[in-house]
């Protein structure tokens, strides 16, 4: 009521600008704060201290039924959107949801999700990924009903936690069976990621695995597009068993392609598991 | 719908500017058989994503009534012409189209006049990158791309005799709110917002 009162008083163009932007604020999806614990890992290699949070599925009981994890990059920007869609698609789909499992930022993520150094700011993947599987699997799988075997986990990227997600299905491709990886920066480092591809792809290219690729058809800037496709046609020609597939989000740039990208990639997740 | 909503308050606020401009320009009024009727203003821009696109463009106004107008904008956009070789991927080629028509108002101060415009018209993209490295199989993809392309166009002339100076900009209205209200789908916009410069001319 407040806001009308104050309309009133408006000039009519004034007024129809305010209401333009009242109509155009986004509003904030929120996960159902029943269903989330928090807590904080300390990094056992560099002191870190990363925020963890955890969305239980509806109906969750500890030592119930055991649920496939969903670990997600930038989880402060992502988790509750994230957890929100896990929930609606599984629930429209009428597969089991998911336990997703948020990091935040315990170093800049610049340094945490970059496999390589080429700055001081950068270079922090294989210490990152060592955390993941030594510190914070176990403490998850330990402690929450939660599937422990490789293809019940999923680790979800976008821009550099991308390249992280490339960076773990090559190098550690024990770790996880299904990768959702939305624009990745695949440029890094004079395409060190598929340097590493190539390099570890005797070892990962017999395993199961399931691989969502996204990116916005907008980023044009001259580095996202190419390697993108070679990356995708790379695990396309030479992993015979993996389930594969990509998404170009039309008109939409690298951050707006995000949100559409991780909805499709969480659709595609959940029908081919 | 919610888009739809928000696009149907703009043009709201966008008619109601005349109103605005009635009361405040009603003297000047008088002076509209003397001034510019139908211009052609060609012009160079850059869009404010680094700054790294150029853009050749071309308006043509029509001031049909006292405080209406109509325009054709027409720009061939260079995009991203300062980096075309990065880390072993080169951009072969990267253009862009845009058409749009549009209505507003103009009025005029002393020798200038300003009019703002709701454009609305399409814009085709296309570019092509590759992957060009020995220690990998080359790879190359392209996009071509279409889409809608709304926003406000504010265009200002100083006005000498038969020519003028003519400053414009550009806000488009996509992919927020048209295409939908994540606010992430601003980068769009941001990145897309023209600033231009140029000589017209008037016609009649």
């Amino acid at each position: 009521m407040k806001i009308f009162k104050t309309l009133k008083g408006m000039h009519t163009a004034g007024k129809a600008g305010m209401i333009f932007l009242l109509m155009g604020s986004c509003e904030k999806v929120e996960f159902d704060p029943a269903l989330k614990h928090e807590f904080t890992i300390q990094s056992a290699a560099d002191g870190s201290e990363y925020r963890i949070e955890v969305g239980l599925p509806a109906g969750y009981h500890p030592g119930g039924e055991k649920y496939p994890s969903l670990y997600i990059l930038d989880g402060e920007e992502n988790f509750d959107f994230v957890s929100s869609q896990c929930s609606e698609i599984s629930d429209m789909l009428g597969v089991q949801n998911v336990v997703t499992i948020s990091i935040g930022y315990g170093n800049d993520r610049s340094l945490d999700y970059t496999p390589t150094e080429v700055s001081a700011e950068t270079g922090g993947g294989p210490r990152f990924l060592h955390f993941i599987e030594t510190q914070l699997i176990p403490a998850m799988e330990g402690y929450f009903s939660v599937d422990t075997s490789r293809g019940s986990r999923t680790i979800m990227g976008h821009s550099y936690g991308g390249l992280f997600g490339a960076y773990a299905f090559s190098v550690n491709n024990r770790l996880f069976g299904n990768y959702i990886l939305l624009s990745p920066s695949l440029w890094f480092d004079d395409l060190v990621s598929l340097q590493f591809e190539k390099q570890y792809r005797t070892e990962n290219k017999d395993r199961s695995q399931l691989v969502f690729l996204g990116i916005g058809e907008a980023e044009n800037l001259g580095r996202m597009q190419a390697p993108f496709e070679a990356f995708y046609q790379t695990l396309q020609s030479q992993y015979p068993h993996i389930k594969l597939t990509k998404n170009k989000e039309e008109n939409l740039g690298h951050m707006g392609s995000r949100n559409p990208n991780i909805v499709k990639g969480l659709h595609y997740y959940f029908q081919n598991r | 719908m919610n888009s739809i909503k928000n696009i149907c308050l703009l043009i709201a606020i966008l008619f109601s500017m005349p109103l605005t401009a009635q009361r405040t320009f009603s003297s000047l009024s008088k002076e509209f058989n003397t001034l510019p009727k139908l211009t052609l203003e060609p012009g160079v821009g850059i869009h404010t994503n680094f700054g790294t696109d150029f853009l050749i463009t071309t308006l043509i106004q029509w001031n049909w009534l006292d405080r209406l107008s109509f325009a054709s904008h027409s720009s061939f956009n260079i995009n991203n012409i300062t980096q075309r070789s990065f880390n072993g991927i080169k951009t072969r080629y990267n253009y862009s189209i845009n058409q749009k028509l549009g209505l507003g108002t103009t009025f005029y101060t002393g020798g200038n006049s300003h009019s703002v415009l709701l454009m609305a018209g399409i814009k085709y993209t296309s570019y092509r990158e590759t992957l060009e490295d020995a220690r990998f199989e080359p790879f190359g993809t392209a996009i071509h791309a279409l889409s809608p392309d709304y926003g406000l166009m504010y265009s200002h002339k100083k006005i000498w005799k038969k020519y003028f100076f003519t400053y414009r900009m550009y806000v488009p209205l996509y992919p927020w709110p048209a295409k939908g209200s994540d606010l992430l789908y601003l980068e769009g916009n941001m990145d897309n917002i023209a600033l231009e410069v140029g000589l017209g001319i008037r016609i009649i």
